[in-house]
């Protein structure tokens, strides 16, 4: 088995496309136009030390169980992140891949603070953070432009804001009279419109990706993919995408880290890193 | 204290679309729509009215009245209560995706309950004054009752809402407590003719929602002044409850989500 690497300094220490070698920088700019990170501009917005989640003697128990089969304490831990230490930094755009398992969303709900730190820390340097996910929760029986305010609220803007921003988000989802209708009536693919909409339109400081550039049909994977570039092009903007899609990683990220068995194996340029993970999968 | 007024002030928006969301849902595919706010407690009232003020006797003076100023205040308590206790594991497409202080869920249940109990008390009003009954200043009292009763609530919420994610059984332990509660409050009967003193005086002191229904009861209908010093006690006893209750879960929180 490989060892994890120390990627703390590592990922503030990798030059942006602009300097690497003539040859690797064209090709990265050429393929997404966005790689915009410089060393000069390390400003970390994210600083994660030392970091462990596990799933432990937090299961929920049934009471008949305990008194029927008098078992001990539901002991059974499974720590999902390892002790993993990193920065991003300000306009930064991570990647994250690995197998099924490995701990990418589990961190990724870790610095969007759903989850808890077992051990070590997560700083988000007073940035707002959002998580993009597939199926983000709706309550079924409000309407999509109902759900909307409640997202928008949720992810801390205030109602003028998500009023001033309804159009568009409701432009961008595109899935008409909808609109008006309860969430429960959507398909599957009008729900994963309005969830990306919402948070493609609804811009924070530090947005978190989960497997989400893939959503509705081609007409709108085509819109959401461009206005997810858009996005990242934002200078001020940190963006860390959790994803099994090597070419989208290769073309949005300026660094992309490897995870495994909830440690980090490899952090670093795209290229470099993901070609390693090809050899380790294949 | 100071993060949960930050949180407070930062989530009262939400808190407060999501209280009106909830009771726009609840009536949103209904042909009569929000009437059924007013026309379902005032449709009890009549059922009331016409078995206990006409089929029953009369022991109690205003015997419906009694009942339903008693049911406004037990129906919002064990709504809430029931509720808290899936409070978590109802909102898991909310709480996984994205980070919300969970006592706000408690404050946004209470609001709609509270809501449904407002429109009860003022069709208790209606009936009060239907009835004739001779209304004093002391129904003035309705509102630190209602108050207490509130915090009270909040409390025992943010008690259920943690041992409900992590007991899966929660849910039928509290249904049978409930109903314990229930018949030891007396909302059909006055406990107070049941029991033999000093043992209803005991119990109203030690089941404070038998003791501020027994004080709305009293101070709406009969014009009695409630026990104040015993109200005060429970609110302050609600407000350490409610602390610690907060605590716990600000606590424990981001753990919910592992386990649901």
């Amino acid at each position: 088995m490989m060892t994890a690497k120390t990627p703390t300094l590592k990922i503030i220490q990798i030059p942006g496309p602009d300097e690497k070698k003539p040859g690797a920088a064209a090709k990265g700019a050429g393929k997404s136009g966005k790689k915009r990170w410089q060393p000069e501009q390390a400003e970390p917005a994210i600083t994660v030390k030392d970091l462990k989640i596990r799933y432990k003697s937090v299961a929920a128990y049934s009471i008949k169980k305990k008194l029927l089969h008098l078992q001990g304490a539901d002991t059974k831990t499974f720590e999902a992140v390892r002790g993993i230490s990193f920065v991003v930094n300000k306009g930064q755009i991570l990647g994250i891949t690995g197998k099924n398992g490995s701990g990418k969303s589990t961190l990724l709900r870790a610095l969007a603070n759903i989850f808890s730190a077992d051990e070590g820390s997560i700083d988000l340097h007073g940035h707002s953070v959002s998580l993009l996910a597939i199926g983000v929760g709706f309550n079924g029986e409000l309407t999509g432009r109902e759900n909307i305010m409640i997202s928008g609220l949720l992810l801390g803007f205030s109602e003028e804001l998500v009023r001033e921003k309804m159009d568009d988000i409701i432009e961008f989802a595109g899935i008409g009279d909808f609109i008006d209708m309860p969430v429960r009536t959507y398909s599957s693919g009008m729900h994963s419109k309005l969830a990306f909409s919402i948070t493609a339109v609804l811009e924070t400081d530090i947005m978190l990706i989960d497997e989400v550039l893939s959503v509705g049909d081609e007409k709108f994977k085509k819109k959401s993919y461009q206005r997810m570039k858009e996005l990242i092009e934002d200078r001020n903007r940190t963006v860390v995408i959790v994803s099994h899609s090597l070419s989208t990683l290769t073309d949005l990220c300026d660094t992309v880290m490897w995870m495994h068995e909830g440690k980090i194996m490899e952090i670093g340029d795209p290229e470099t890193v993901l070609e390693d993970y090809r050899k380790f999968m294949s | 204290m100071k993060r949960f007024l930050n949180d407070l002030r930062r989530y009262w928006a939400y808190t407060l679309y999501s209280a009106k969301s909830q009771l726009k849902s609840e009536v949103a595919n209904s042909y009569l729509n929000w009437v059924w706010w007013v026309l379902e407690p005032f449709c009890f009232m009549l059922i009331y009215s016409f078995v206990f003020g006409t089929l029953i006797g009369r022991k109690i003076e205003y015997y419906n009245i009694y009942i339903f100023a008693g049911l406004a205040l037990w129906d919002f308590f064990n709504r809430c209560i029931k509720s808290s206790v899936r409070m978590v594991k109802r909102h898991k497409p909310i709480v996984s995706r994205v980070y919300l202080p969970k006592f706000t869920l408690i404050i946004s249940d209470i609001m709609v309950s509270a809501f449904k109990m407002m429109i009860c008390l003022g069709i208790t009003l209606c009936m009060l004054a239907v009835y004739r009954v001779p209304v004093t200043v002391n129904i003035l009292f309705v509102f630190p009752i209602v108050i207490t009763m509130m915090l009270l609530t909040y409390a025992c919420e943010t008690i259920l809402l943690h041992l409900g994610v992590f007991i899966e059984d929660m849910a039928n332990v509290v249904n049978i407590l409930l109903r314990f509660l229930f018949y030891l409050t007396g909302i059909f009967y006055n406990i107070r003719t049941i029991l033999e003193e000093p043992y209803s005086s005991i119990l109203v002191k030690l089941n404070p929602v038998a003791l501020l229904i027994e004080s709305l009861r009293n101070c709406m209908i009969y014009g009695k002044t409630p026990d104040l010093k015993i109200i005060i006690n429970w609110f302050f006893i609600s407000l350490i409850v409610a602390v610690l209750g907060t605590r716990n879960i600000y606590k424990n929180e981001n753990t919910y989500v592992k386990v649901i």
